[in-house]
């Protein structure tokens, strides 16, 4: 009776996780009455329970895109500062941690109105690296300012 | 029933249940309707709707909200609530209102889940492109388990709930603006 035990366990647990299969997302939006094209100065806002350097790989991907870009916390924004960027990150276990969740939104520094937003989703079977993920979301953003300029 | 056919029974039943916990329904659209909006002002113009950074719900996803739902709830309780004479689909109208789901944090677990949520509200005039209204609207709804037993009930009525007020807010946001 312990092996059947057992048995209907192990199956158990391989369902359970087998039940997260392969979801990927990635959208990108863009509010009608914002202008991506006369961005130069960007400033990446370290979200403070980030303590893998999301924020190092955003301000890099955007200083190889040709903008110029920093980053620190919320209250050193400089004052040239175009746009500011936000972020949020999800992670997950499956045997390692990988990121399942990257939302990145480019704000009106002052307002902080939301002018375009990206969002990545991979679950495990499809998961990306942090720096792909980040590839991903700021592409997909800016190609699509490119397609309503 | 012999153990092999009670294993094979158990292991059926498991695998259904199993497939059944990523499953989730969407958000409706009747759940994310604003009634009751109190001391709201009535323009004297018309608005096309526009919503964005929905989603669709996947057989193994969480609650989302479709635009096409979020943006027909946007519509019936800005009828219901008045404050526009009328909604227009297509050309023609004074007012563009587009609004942009820009972040929905949802819970994987526990007994109460509180979904948060960000929203990008702007409106601008039809014919100048001038926006008259730009606000980041934030808002977050709780559901108990006391208020539905079952986790996928429980996070689609906290995404309703969330939405539902962030409707709310953008209305009474546009609401106290003076429009031409």
């Amino acid at each position: 009776m312990h092996k059947l035990y057992l048995k209907i366990g192990v199956i158990f647990i391989i369902a359970v996780f087998m039940s997260g299969c392969a979801v990927n997302r990635a959208t990108a939006t863009l509010d009608p009455t914002a202008d991506l094209a006369g961005i130069k100065s960007i400033y990446v806002t370290k979200l403070a329970a980030d303590g893998r350097g999301i924020n190092l790989l955003i301000t890099k991907k955007l200083t190889d895109m040709g903008y110029q870009a920093s980053t620190g916390i919320s209250v050193d924004i400089p004052q040239n500062a175009n746009v500011v960027v936000t972020y949020e990150d999800r992670w997950m276990w499956d045997i390692t941690m990988y990121m399942l969740e990257l939302t990145v939104t480019i704000r009106e520094p002052k307002t902080e109105f939301p002018l375009a937003s990206g969002n990545s989703f991979h679950t495990s079977l499809t998961r990306k690296s942090p720096e792909e993920m980040v590839d991903e979301v700021i592409n997909n953003i800016f190609s699509k300012g490119k397609r309503n300029e | 029933m012999n153990n092999n056919k009670l294993f094979a029974f158990i292991t059926v039943l498991i695998c259904i249940s199993s497939g059944l916990i990523g499953c989730s329904s969407p958000a409706s659209k009747d759940g994310i309707v604003a009634h009751d909006i109190l001391n709201i002002k009535h323009h004297p113009n018309t608005v096309l709707v526009k919503a964005q950074g929905g989603s669709e719900t996947g057989a193994m996803d969480s609650s989302n909200i479709s635009n096409k739902d979020f943006a027909q709830a946007i519509e019936e309780s800005i009828i219901e609530s008045k404050l526009f004479t009328r909604v227009i689909h297509g050309e023609g109208s004074d007012y563009l209102l587009n609004v942009t789901i820009v972040s929905m944090s949802k819970p994987m677990f526990g007994a109460s889940f509180t979904v948060s949520m960000e929203a990008a509200w702007s409106l601008s005039d039809a014919a100048s492109k001038e926006a008259v209204l730009r606000k980041s609207i934030k808002s977050s709804h709780t559901v108990t388990m006391g208020q539905a037993l079952i986790g996928t009930t429980r996070l689609r009525l906290a995404v309703e709930g969330a939405a539902r007020k962030n409707i709310q807010l953008g209305l009474e946001a546009i609401s106290e603006l003076q429009l031409k």
